[in-house]
């Protein structure tokens, strides 16, 4: 008995965790990755992993955020830069370009963890480093279109030429502590100072990524190194388990009522295993899901739903994460011509053939909506009104005859092609080991048949699939029919997915040998006139013609139907009862983060106050 | 045998030369490379750019430059940095992820041999008991138990169904949230500590454990019936030895011969990791190591993990080949 009892004191102590919640003020989150870095890569140089940019919404808060609703707020700044209160000018460059110029003021009463004021300096820091030679960012014509001028030490101007309306969404600019980096820096710059950005390349990236991992790693932050922003620092990183993150008594921000009615400590639980993190869901050991963790059928499974009424609510939040088809219409490729994919008509064929809502009842219990064009339907540029296709094969069928194509002695179609008689067999590529992909691919291939047209399934692992020398090569043939992936929209939508050129800056898109097979365009379309309003739309600053102007592009796309759509994605947030303002909407913190509002996040039962409601911006998964 | 061992490390080396090679050679020939994700992400990036980020992560030499530059390296003890952490390879697998592997599999290890062996034993001495056909029942179902299910199903059942069914709280996964740190600035006592990292380690040991014990205890007991029925020990008890000497001082000795083989080329595979346990219960070793750094291509962490393994597989190899000769007089190393 005594044994049992020592046992039973050992399991409490270690299982701390499942006590965790409104009791002790705190919030466990289950998440299925860990972030490699934390805050001292602020260029994400090392990581650019979305459970990073996660957690250090709760460390190092945007200037601007992006609230639920898909807009704008201030976190740092006095007041968002406007047209209307002139600290946004659009100014024209001549050759349809624009210059942008945004003129910002930090608020006065931003402090770092350790007490510093958070001022302009920390910015220039932020740019210096960002604009150092061979620094190997991200997003490089970010970089080259931006400038930064500092007027004192809270006021500063930002400007981007040529300016895109994505240069508005969120923050311009970043910022880090120079008062805790810049000797560091310092240092890099002596060492770095003979090389050359060309020749010397690896070394460069070599002492950058020692410099931010010396601020961001591990031991780095356990060590205290590196002071923070948010209304959260980090107090304890076990890596590969828990990250703790305390309340950070120098945030500026009171949420109503006051901070203490609020969380005061976040415990991150990183559960790789999907299934193992929904155990530990249902053991209680987790009061909230992060953004990266179960999947949405996890969410909809039996165990959790019937252990949910009083404890959980489930959500299924839309997503922007686009499933498509892509077609190779690569007139070059002997195959797309015997076919006729280049042909609008073989692709609105194909589209019609597909009972798509019956698929998405099926498969998602229509949690996951049927898309018509490859914008979400809860961006701001989205079109309703556009050509749809419904399931009809008899339609399917027609277009296809009039295209020359008779059923074969098998029931397949064929049709008689430079004195060639061409069966309906098309190539179908998709990445092996998805199961929905997998079975999806199977309903799709059935679906088919019934009009007459035999698919060949090639699969491959996704590591080939997106291997640029394939994925991006369907002008050498290396796929020659069609390939169902998925592709990860922004709000910053810019159209790029199908245009042939950037009229604005030259760039092509169509992977090409010309343009060493760049771009997302990898089934080759190209229309003149989508280029052309997509020129326009992306330099257009007023919200409402931009979105007329991306309207006739989805009316353009939709007609000529370059891919097949098919879905788009919903990701499941999972939250205990009575935690409030832990909202997940689509594009909330840029990308359907649920702590975009991190001082607010609490319990009701501790007094903090509900702001928002979670059911404006996701479906609720019944619990029985 | 001295020399028999110097002459087994040097030829060692080719064979590590050659294995590090192939490993180098399949990890730079999968498909894609460490900018794909970036590619499909930023439709902005420009070739120019892209071009510029390959030379940043030299990627743009050919296999062969690229695994000299390593190997030059990998000599002087440089086994380069981790693409994803950011840290140095060597002291990413070696100094974090490694110990972890072998208090998780060692211990592992240790509760299998020592309940395999007496069970085998025992279930040999008792052939056809009832015992014997409820152990070799046990060990056939743990044979064919898939340790990703027996896995999740003893989590289910200590993090949801006890905890619901008697109140008592969950089985902790994963590592503990404390550092040594902790017990020396008083925050927790030495035995707090040791119990908490023993709370969090019962099960991924216990999967472990059950089934590796499975396996060993059917070579245990099936080498033992071998001994046990041959003719030196009729021998040893036609003269009247007791039982008791019979089976440990004759039979044991040499059916334990086998086993040592087994255990000693098992060790390698212990510190590769378990992948499959060290996923469902969020435990980071080695095993996830390698399963991680394939996936994200980190190369360096990648390469410092398998060529490990490599030399620690030629090394054991060699050390149960020198066990033999001595739990086996017949032996000899010349």
């Amino acid at each position: 008995m005594k044994y049992l009892s020592k046992l039973a004191t050992v399991w409490i102590v270690g299982a701390g965790l499942a006590f965790a919640g409104p009791q002790d003020n705190t919030l466990v989150v289950g998440a299925s990755q860990e972030p490699t870095v934390l805050g001292g890569d602020f260029l994400s140089i090392i990581s650019n992993q979305s459970i990073k940019a996660e957690v250090e919404n709760y460390l190092l808060v945007p200037m601007i955020g992006i609230d639920a609703d898909s807009k704008n707020f201030p976190i740092m700044v006095t007041e968002l830069p406007t047209l209307a209160n002139r600290r946004l000018r659009s100014v024209d460059i001549g050759g349809g370009k624009r210059r942008l110029e945004m003129d910002l003021t930090l608020r006065s009463d931003l402090k770092w963890s350790d007490g510093t004021p958070i001022t302009t300096d920390d910015i220039a820091f932020f740019n210096e480093v960002g604009n150092a030679k061979g620094m190997p960012v991200l997003n490089p014509d970010v970089w080259e279109r931006r400038k930064l001028i500092v007027k004192d030490k809270l006021n500063f101007t930002v400007t981007f030429e040529p300016a895109f309306y994505t240069d508005t969404i969120g923050a311009p600019i970043g910022y880090a502590p120079a008062h805790v980096m810049r000797p560091e820096w310092q240092k890099v710059l002596a060492q770095t100072q003979n090389l050359d950005a060309k020749r010397d390349a690896a070394r460069l990236s070599e002492i950058y990524r020692s410099f931010f991992q010396a601020f961001g790693s591990n031991r780095a932050i356990n060590q205290g190194k590196m002071v923070w922003s948010g209304p959260f620092r980090v107090t304890r990183w076990a890596a590969g388990s828990t990250i703790e993150l305390t309340r950070n008594p120098n945030f500026w921000i009171t949420p109503p009522g006051g901070a203490d009615k609020y969380v005061q400590r976040v415990t991150y639980r990183i559960i790789q295993n999907t299934n193992s993190l929904l155990v530990a869901i249902l053991g209680g050991g987790v009061d909230a899901t992060s953004r990266v963790s179960i999947t949405l059928d996890q969410a909809r499974s039996p165990q959790l739903t019937s252990r949910a009424p009083g404890r959980y609510d489930i959500w299924s939040v839309p997503g922007a994460v686009w499933e498509h088809i892509d077609v190779n219409k690569f007139t070059n490729v002997e195959r797309v011509k015997e076919l006729g994919l280049d042909d609008k008509r073989t692709r609105q064929a194909l589209l019609h053939a597909l009972d798509r809502d019956s698929w998405v009842k099926a498969f998602f219990e229509g949690f996951e909506p049927v898309s018509h064009t490859w914008v979400a339907p809860v961006n701001p540029l989205f079109n309703d009104k556009v050509r749809r296709y419904e399931y009809n094969p008899d339609k399917a069928k027609a277009l296809l005859a009039e295209m020359g194509w008779r059923p074969g002695p098998d029931g397949i179609l064929q049709r008689t092609v430079g004195g060639k008689t061409v069966r309906f067999e098309i190539e179908f590529v998709t990445t092996s080991g998805n199961a929905i992909r997998e079975r999806t691919q199977q309903l799709f291939a059935e679906q088919w048949k019934r009009i007459g047209v035999a698919v060949k399934i090639n699969n491959a692992p996704s590591a080939v699939v997106f291997d640029a020398k394939y994925l991006n090569r369907a002008v050498e043939g290396t796929w020659t029919g069609m390939t169902m992936f998925a592709w990860v929209s922004s709000l910053a939508e810019l159209g790029n997915l199908f245009k042939y050129k950037d009229l604005n800056t030259g760039a092509t898109f169509i992977p090409t040998a010309e343009n060493n097979f760049t771009g997302q365009n990898i089934g080759g379309w190209r229309n003149d006139e989508y280029d052309r309003l997509a020129a326009q739309a992306v330099v257009e600053f007023d919200p409402e013609k931009r979105a007329e102007l991306f309207a006739r592009m989805q009316v353009i796309w939709a007609e000529e139907l370059p891919a097949l759509p098919l879905r788009f994605r919903a990701d499941p947030l999972i939250t205990k009862k009575g935690l409030v303002n832990y909202l997940g909407a689509t594009y909330s913190g840029g990308n359907n983060y649920p702590n975009w509002l991190p001082w607010a996040i609490g319990w009701t039962a501790r007094g903090a106050q509900k702001l928002f409601d979670q059911a404006k911006y996701a479906t609720a998964i019944s619990t029985k | 045998m001295f020399a028999y061992t110097i002459r087994r490390l040097v030829q060692m080396i080719p064979l590590l030369f050659a294995a590090s090679v192939v490993i180098f050679a399949l990890l730079a020939l999968q498909p894609g490379d460490p900018l794909d994700e970036l590619r499909q992400n930023n439709p902005n990036l420009t070739a120019e750019q892209l071009e510029q980020l390959r030379k940043a992560y030299g990627l743009d030499q050919p296999i062969y430059v690229r695994y000299f530059k390593w190997l030059g390296r990998a000599l002087q003890g440089d086994l380069g940095q981790s693409r994803s952490y950011g840290v140095k390879a060597a002291e990413f697998v070696f100094g974090e992820r490694l110990p972890r592997t072998l208090l998780l599999s060692g211990l592992a290890f240790a509760v299998a041999l020592l309940i395999a062996i007496p069970v085998g034993i025992f279930s040999a001495v008792r052939q056809y008991s009832t015992a014997d056909y409820a152990i070799t029942f046990m060990t056939f179902i743990g044979f064919s138990t898939p340790v990703f299910f027996l896995g999740i199903i003893l989590l289910y059942l200590f993090t949801v169904v006890v905890p619901e069914r008697t109140g008592l709280p969950a089985l902790p996964t994963g590592l503990p949230s404390l550092f040594w740190s902790d017990v020396t600035t008083g925050s927790i006592s030495f035995f707090g500590f040791i119990g908490t990292w023993a709370s969090h380690l019962i099960l991924p040991v216990m999967t472990l454990a059950l089934i590796q014990m499975a396996s060993w205890t059917r070579y245990m007991r099936a080498s033992l019936l071998e001994v046990l029925n041959q003719d030196f020990i009729r021998t040893a008890r036609a003269k009247g030895l007791a039982e008791r000497k019979v089976l440990y001082k004759h039979a044991l000795r040499n059916a334990l011969i086998p086993i040592v083989t087994l255990v000693g080329l098992a060790v390698p595979g212990v510190l590769g990791g378990a992948i499959i346990t060290e996923n469902i219960f969020s435990y980071p070793g080695m095993g996830r190591t390698i399963f991680e750094s394939l996936l994200a291509k980190d190369y360096n962490v990648a390469m410092a993990a398998l060529a490990m393994l490599a030399v620690l597989t030629a090394l054991f190899n060699l050390i149960a080949d020198l066990l033999y000769a001595v739990v086996d007089p017949r032996i000899r190393y010349s």
